[in-house]
């Protein structure tokens, strides 16, 4: 019988975990959904505030874990079987706030750093280095001490362009990584961001707000 | 010119699955991480580096080991 793979061991690391991934994913979106209540309840004609969650899937971690630890080549060490574990993994559970217009992000921000104050803040940013959301990692301690979690808020159209994009990123990453289509993704990013902006004077908040 | 270019310009080839810069008729690769810290200087030295071409060439930080390297072998002649 041929030996057990970094893969197959990983992939079954994966399986036993998906029942604490799925609760940490249910805490986090439960615990930001209720946070964030007070702030959707005020929101005025045209604002919005949408929470959505995911459990990273398998082969994305396998992948994202062979990046993280810096493998050269993008290979396990097929005699070093043992020494991986998805456990590393900053995001197996992820919640993200989508927000629109701009202005409400620092709010919602403000919000929920105030509720989950002991976990590291780590920016998204693009090519150019430069933030495009707040994003923090932690751990729900009340139903997992081992699965980490992330949190993002993010404008609107950048996170909806991205539920587009990501998956497409990973399906198709040969040509979604070329150099053409990374630059055609940046303008993406940049029109959306000045969209977001030109049309914000005119979506108006509550009034009381 | 940019170290990437240089490569292209070896006729080396991106596999965006390995993160690797692939000559297959030399039958040398550079990994992602060794392009990325070592100086243009370096990476030329060994892109003009000959070899016999029986076998394949890694130039990567950390010399991948015995295991890793029959992998990426098999991985890069079915490529």
């Amino acid at each position: 019988m041929e030996a057990r793979t970094p893969e197959d061991r990983l992939r079954q690391q994966y399986f036993d975990l998906l029942p604490e991934i799925q609760r940490v994913v249910w805490q986090l979106e439960a615990e930001v959904r209720y946070h964030t209540l007070s702030i959707l309840h005020n929101l005025g004609t045209g604002e919005q505030l949408v929470v959505d969650s995911r459990v990273k899937e398998c082969e994305s971690a396998l992948e994202k874990l062979l990046r993280i630890k810096g493998l050269e080549g993008r290979r396990f060490d097929p005699d070093c079987a043992g020494e991986y574990s998805l456990l590393d993994l900053p995001d197996l559970a992820a919640v993200r706030v989508l927000v629109f217009p701009n202005r409400r992000l620092d709010e919602v921000d403000r919000t929920l750093r105030a509720h989950f104050q002991d976990w590291t803040a780590k920016p998204l940013k693009d090519r150019k280095h430069e933030v495009l959301a707040p994003r923090y990692f932690g751990y729900c301690k009340e139903v997992s001490g081992a699965v980490r979690a992330e949190y993002q808020v993010v404008p609107m159209l950048l996170g909806l362009f991205w539920r587009v994009e990501h998956p497409a990123m990973y399906k198709f990453r040969r040509v979604a990584n070329s150099r053409q289509m990374r630059r055609r993704r940046d303008e993406v990013e940049h029109v959306l961001a000045h969209f977001e902006q030109g049309i914000e004077p005119y979506i108006l908040p509550r009034s009381g707000d | 010119m940019k170290k990437p270019d240089m490569l292209f310009a070896a006729n080396y080839r991106y596999n965006l699955d390995r993160d690797l810069f692939v000559n297959r008729q030399a039958k040398k690769a550079f990994s992602l991480e060794f392009v990325d810290d070592k100086p243009a200087a370096a990476v030329r030295k060994r892109i003009e580096e000959a070899t016999d071409g029986s076998e394949w060439k890694f130039y990567f930080n950390r010399p991948p080991s015995e295991g890793v390297r029959r992998l990426l072998e098999q991985d890069l002649e079915a490529a």
